[in-house]
């Protein structure tokens, strides 16, 4: 285990660079992701956010830098290694990713099936729990990914990220193409996960509203490394940067904020 | 996962879980252990299941869950808790959390609250029912699409009509890409075919003929066979599988982004502009392939008689000319117009058919090269019969 701050380091990122065609995305960044927190990585188009997401998850090699993951180096992992960490993340794609082949139930017990050797009807008790702990029906569990809306596919890969109960979960852009009462009910949700089963989450996320509801800590990534990691009240309030200037003091962010209060979670 | 605290680091021995049961007072008390985990559910879940539920002498006993010594817990553990908490309840036993922490709390109350939920049953059908079932989906499924193909057959002759009628609805530059995609860019791959079966036929045809002798006879054979069916067969199954699939694909991925929606709003007919150039150029095309094809398997059938048998050029023509005649040629070309017909038409009818996913792309370009090949196949029988019937 890796301390900083006091904090336990679940993922750390140190000088990362990656290049596309001779256009480099980053030079040098560096990212901690403390246990428990709700992380938002912010920062405008084509920076990579969603590309560092890969990276961290192993699905893109960088041309540099280290990825250390639950304090084990990422490049001298073995196989073995890697699967239990596999294990111990969900991730939750843009349009939840599930497999159209299989029903929801089913999708929800993949990783079971992969990971672990449980009986079948303990392993339909969990998912039908995991379902109903994402907010959807028992009835959707018999559906398949193409009779379900939008936002009930990714609460479905959500279910299906949280079948192990991992320790992080990673949310690429959860919100997105979600209409506004949906996303704030998904904001509602993600919270509120956190706090039951003590998750740490990192999202990549271009929405406000989510940012100032439930996101503790929010990384900017800018100028090829992430510049700036605070609160979002602290970024609003001292931005330091055109970019964050811009993105959190807007008149999208003002009004995101002015709602702020009333809003605000509490458990 | 939940842990009692973070900054401890478990030894395998403390993660081991386990529990006990015993009796204090009027207490029957679950004392559990270590870490009640996923990973550890399934040796939970079984010696869980071996416990039997204390049964209350008096109705003042009551149940006690002992979490304390509980290190980690995750939804399998608090469900395999709350499963074991309820049946004693069942059983007459109040019972209550005892070692519990703020986070361990709300999970427990959580998986308490959600998994009580009502589970909708999965209709359960017998197998016979299940097979009369099926049975009668791909029955009635054959009538509809059979209804559906002739409607479409219907919307497009009415199509054809209207172009002859007002004829700048016709799309000259749709056609002749579709003519070039459809027709020119198979003319290696059905030379090649057809090429190599005619060659292979004459090969056995010899093989077979020989002991009666009459292996000079495998010229007339592969001659006839190529112009009246390998020629027009072959190329019609390539062309539904190179073009009808296309047509499908190209027309289904359309639909799929609403483009053809889109298209209708504007005023723009997508029969006129997608389902007409695509027929109307594989009608054209076919029999320019077809031609090409018997041409090709007669110069393959002449190569392997060159070869077994001995012949040169001019001998291998002039024998042609004594095998066959127009009527044969004409027998095999006659067809290849519906044949386009009834792919150019499976292959729009399918891609219009798709629906809003992937999936549903994937079955109906299966579906119409699959419909394109056995329709054909229908075509070439009802041909065979009917021109026999006439005595051609």
């Amino acid at each position: 285990m890796t301390f900083e701050n006091g904090r336990e380091v679940l993922i750390r990122v140190r000088g990362l660079a990656k290049s596309f065609g001779g256009y480099q995305i980053w030079d040098g960044l560096n990212l901690d992701v403390y246990r428990g927190e709700i992380l938002a990585i912010v920062g405008g188009s084509g920076q990579g956010k969603s590309v560092l997401l890969r990276v961290i998850t192993g699905l893109v090699k960088p041309d540099m830098g280290e990825v250390e993951l639950f304090g084990h180096n990422a490049k001298t992992l073995t196989a073995k290694d890697r699967v239990d960490i596999e294990s111990r993340w969900g991730i939750l794609f843009q349009d939840g990713a599930l497999f159209s082949s299989l029903t929801v139930l089913q999708n929800i017990q993949v990783p079971m099936r992969e990971h672990l050797e449980l009986p079948q009807a303990m392993m339909d008790d969990l998912a039908f729990l995991k379902l109903a702990m994402v907010g959807l029906p028992p009835e959707a569990a018999h559906k398949y990914p193409s009779e379900l809306s939008g936002g009930m596919r990714k609460r479905a890969g959500l279910a299906r990220a949280l079948a192990l109960d991992p320790e992080i979960v990673f949310l690429d852009e959860p919100t997105a193409g979600l209409d506004p009462i949906g996303a704030s009910d998904f904001d509602h949700l993600i919270h509120k996960l956190q706090q039951t089963l003590g998750l740490t989450v990192y999202m990549v996320t271009h929405d406000l509203d989510t940012i100032f509801t439930v996101c503790e800590r929010v990384a900017v990534l800018a100028d090829k490394r992430i510049v700036r990691t605070g609160s979002p009240i602290e970024l609003q309030r001292h931005p330091n940067h055109p970019w964050i200037e811009e993105y959190f003091c807007g008149e999208r962010a003002r009004a995101a904020q002015s709602g702020e209060q009333p809003r605000r979670l509490v458990v | 996962m939940l842990k009692r605290d973070h900054t401890l680091s478990l030894s395998t021995q403390a993660r081991a879980p386990g529990f006990r049961v015993e009796l204090r007072g009027t207490t029957f008390r679950l004392i559990a252990s270590g870490a009640w985990t996923v990973t550890e559910a399934t040796k939970l879940d079984a010696a869980l299941k071996r416990l039997r539920v204390p049964i209350p002498p008096t109705p003042e006993f009551t149940g006690e869950m002992d979490i304390a010594a509980i290190a980690e817990i995750d939804t399998a553990g608090a469900w395999l808790l709350q499963r074991t908490a309820a049946a004693w309840e069942g059983g007459g036993l109040r019972t209550r959390y005892a070692g519990v922490t703020e986070s361990f709390r709300i999970l427990i109350e959580e998986v308490e609250r959600r998994g009580s939920a009502e589970r909708p049953k999965l209709a359960q059908t017998g197998s016979v029912q299940q097979l009369v079932e099926d049975v009668t989906k791909a029955l009635t499924g054959v009538w509809s699409d059979a209804i559906q193909l002739t409607s479409f057959l219907g919307e497009v002759t009415a199509g054809i009509g209207r172009m002859v009628v007002q004829p700048w609805r016709f799309r000259p530059k749709s056609f002749v890409h579709h003519l070039d995609h459809a027709g020119l860019r198979a003319v290696p791959i059905i030379a090649l075919i057809c090429f190599l079966i005619g060659a292979v036929v004459m090969q056995q045809g010899v093989v077979q003929l020989k002991p009666f002798g009459a292996e000079p006879f495998a010229v007339n054979m592969v001659a006839i066979l190529a112009l009246r069916e390998v020629g027009i067969l072959l190329t019609a199954i390539m062309v539904a599988g190179r073009s009808g699939s296309a047509f499908t694909a190209e027309i289904g991925s359309m639909k799929m982004r609403e483009e053809i929606d889109a298209m209708r709003t504007l005023g723009i007919d997508p029969m006129d502009t997608l389902v007409l150039p695509r027929v109307l150029a594989l009608i054209v095309a076919l029999p320019l392939l077809t031609f090409l094809g018997d041409i090709t398997g007669l110069i393959g059938g002449g190569v392997m008689a060159m070869a077994v048998l001995g012949l040169d050029v001019s001998t291998y023509i002039d024998k042609l000319h004594e095998a066959v005649d127009m009527q044969h040629f004409m027998a095999g070309m006659i067809k290849a117009p519906f044949a386009a017909l009834i792919i150019g038409l499976v292959g729009c009818l399918e891609g219009l058919k798709v629906e809003g996913s992937a999936e549903s792309l994937g079955t109906h370009v299966t579906s119409a090269v699959v419909k394109a090949i056995f329709l054909v196949i229908i075509l070439d029988a009802v041909f065979a019969m009917f021109l026999s019937g006439i005595g051609v």
